[in-house]
């Protein structure tokens, strides 16, 4: 269920990272792939993140985890600020805070077993005796739909469906309240897919779980997600419930960005706004909204100023200076 | 009814590894006709891809080797041909684009540079200006306006830029046939949707026809006018798009379709086919789907259905549907009755 209790609250969040050159390695310029993003997780809801390749979902999941450095910018979960958090802190803190990564392939040691991966984040915080770990590895393995003698099995053994559910294993074992899921699915076949949907959503219900979903796929995203944010060129432009913001998108964005996207329907009717030219370098991004160089109601305003990130009504949240008109 | 202008029957391709043969297309039948856009979907290891790129005699040989069917081309048979005689045709009357723009560009050469000497391969007649005219032309056509590109390289590109050029380098010599596999599955959606509108708008002006391989029904849905559904190295179903996605038949189809998240549908627990995609070393006995299929009955586990028609222009590979079932049946029943 969802309440209405702030879970993770994100706070300016910025994540740039310089350029060097010369002789001297000086910072000629930056990378802002996270700029200025704020947002807030309510407990027990999924948060989805969608975006396309380059637009700074990926880094504003990771920065929240601080396995990137935030530049500045506040994460405050459950009252304490992650981002004053010295090292050791932080990482007791990451057992409320576990991430499913995007490629089953590499998030896990081809070294170790399945049972050995399973159990180490139970070691890395000192959970229970030897014993006491083997018995949560097999209950482990059983929730998230494997048989406890895959424990000695090594990832190559798995399919991509499997490995993932090695990774949700491994991410659960330590209890978390939050899980950051960076696009968990997208490596997966169809058929594996939906598995992979249906297990997050049962584990979600039973341990009373709070989702961070990071992915491109927008259907996959209006599926799990209780709300969503829209992210283009390191920017929050859009965030809503989801069932608002698949029906009444207010960004340009957002809208050319859901007709995009091809229907499993022969007869379906598209209205396709088709964006042109592709997105902007970070590096360069430009002045005022980031979108204006591609949006088909660009005015003169967006050239100059930024739009504020602002509740339009509701909840739902939108930069864009059109609102404003 | 246009011609036929790619016609593969019972193609098996098989691969000899040191653990064993894997066959990883096994009985294919696939037809296309001139000007069409066929749809090739499948998920990853059904063989899709191997089956194109047999059609491109891009299979090395070994470990790959044809095991029996045939494979027509405009009347001309290619599994026979000579690797020279596969080479003139490639480029000139079949072209075939790939997932990875980035690894099909050859990073140390300039765009120019690369799609000149493609052309001047096909077109021996051609000189180098003429070259860079047609190819500065060939650009245009996709949308890519800019002059400089002829110079620039691959890395200076965008994904949708280099997707873009390598269809621009693909249909430079008017192929008949253009084989896409999975074009548009590295891209973001905003740039699919550009690259899946210039490929309508290619195959409406030059009539060129495509075999779209891809994973995403959705793609299958806005592009195609057929479809072909394959599974574990077999053509599995094969109706006209509006049928297939409305009336599947076969129980694979009709999974495959109501595991996909769709964008205007409330949240509700999704369809989820059981089980896994089998080893393609060791293929079950009876129906290849049987292990995870909902509806399989005793038959199904015995015997391997045959590809039969259901209606006009509707072929499935299934005994739910199939005549030959209770022929079938009598035979598995006598079996047992014979044997108890």
């Amino acid at each position: 269920m969802t309440s209405s209790e702030t879970l993770l609250q994100v706070r300016n969040l910025k994540k740039y990272y310089p350029i060097r050159g010369g002789v001297f390695g000086r910072k000629i310029g930056e990378v802002k792939a996270v700029d200025d993003v704020s947002f807030a997780v309510k407990k027990g809801e999924t948060l989805g993140i969608v975006g396309e390749s380059g637009c700074g979902k990926s880094t504003t999941g990771r920065s929240i985890l601080r396995l990137e450095e935030p530049t500045a910018g506040e994460v405050e979960f459950e009252g304490a600020d992650l981002t004053k958090l010295s090292g050791e802190e932080m990482r007791r803190m990451r057992r409320e805070l576990q991430m499913v990564f995007q490629d089953p392939f590499a998030s896990l040691n081809p070294r170790q077993t399945a049972g050995s991966i399973i159990e180490e984040p139970l070691i890395v915080h000192g959970l229970g005796d030897a014993k006491e770990r083997k018995e949560k590895v097999k209950e482990l393995l059983s929730v998230v739909g494997l048989d406890s003698y895959h424990a000695g099995r090594y990832p190559h053994q798995f399919s991509g469906g499997q490995r993932q559910r090695i990774g949700i294993a491994r991410a659960l074992a330590v209890n978390p309240k939050l899980i950051v899921a960076d696009e968990p699915v997208s490596a997966l076949d169809v058929s594996i897919q939906s598995q992979v949907l249906n297990l997050l959503e049962d584990l979600q219900e039973t341990y009373d779980l709070t989702y961070l979903f990071i992915a491109h796929d927008l259907s996959v995203v209006r599926h799990i997600s209780d709300r969503v944010g829209v992210m283009y060129l390191g920017r929050m432009v859009e965030l809503a419930d989801r069932d608002e913001l698949y029906e009444h998108p207010i960004h340009p964005y957002t809208r050319a960005l859901l007709s995009a996207v091809p229907v499993p329907d022969p007869d379906a009717k598209r209205e396709r706004i088709i964006l042109t030219g592709d997105v902007p370098s970070p590096t360069n991004s430009p002045k005022g909204c980031a979108f204006h160089t591609r949006c088909p109601h660009v005015m003169d305003i967006c050239r100059e100023k930024r739009p504020e990130f602002k509740d339009q009504g509701s909840g739902h949240f939108a930069a864009c200076h059109l609102t404003e008109a | 009814m246009a011609n036929t202008l790619l016609e593969i029957s019972e193609l098996k391709m098989h691969f000899h590894t040191d653990k064993g043969v894997v066959k990883a297309v096994d009985g294919v039948d696939i037809t296309v006709r001139e000007g069409e856009i066929v749809g090739l979907v499948g998920e990853s290891g059904c063989g899709k891809s191997v089956t194109s790129l047999s059609v491109m005699g891009l299979v090395p040989q070994p470990p790959g080797k044809i095991a029996g069917g045939s494979i027509k081309f405009n009347g001309k048979e290619l599994t026979t041909l000579s690797a020279k005689e596969l080479q003139k045709l490639r480029g000139n009357e079949m072209a075939m684009i790939f997932q990875e723009p980035m690894t099909s560009l050859n990073p140390v050469f300039t765009i120019g540079n690369q799609m000149v000497e493609a052309i001047r391969l096909h077109k021996k007649e051609v000189s180098k200006q003429e070259a860079r005219a047609l190819a500065l032309e060939a650009l245009k056509s996709v949308g890519i306006a800019r002059d400089g590109v002829l110079d620039e390289y691959p890395h200076q590109l965008s994904g949708g830029m280099r997707q873009r050029v390598m269809i621009a380098m693909a249909m430079v010599c008017n192929p008949k046939l253009l084989i896409a596999d999975e074009p548009t599955t590295a891209l973001d959606v905003t740039i699919q949707a550009q690259i899946l509108d210039l490929m309508r708008k290619l195959n409406k002006e030059t009539n060129t026809a495509i075999l779209m391989i891809t994973h995403d029904l959705g793609v299958v849905a806005e592009l195609c006018e057929r479809v072909i559904v394959m599974y574990a190295g077999q053509v599995v179903e094969e109706a006209d798009v509006r049928t297939l996605f409305k009336n599947p038949k076969h129980p694979y189809t009709a999974g495959l379709l109501k595991s996909i998240p769709q964008l205007d549908q409330r949240r509700k627990r999704l369809y989820s086919i059981p089980g896994n995609v089998p080893n393609p070393r060791n293929m079950p006995k009876g129906c290849r789907f049987a292990p995870r299929c909902e509806f399989a009955m005793e038959v199904c586990r015995e015997k391997e259905p045959e590809l039969s028609p259901i209606e006009k222009n509707h072929i499935s590979r299934c005994w739910l549907h199939s005549e030959q079932k209770e022929e079938a049946d009598r035979d598995i029943v006598g079996n047992t009755a014979s044997s108890s």
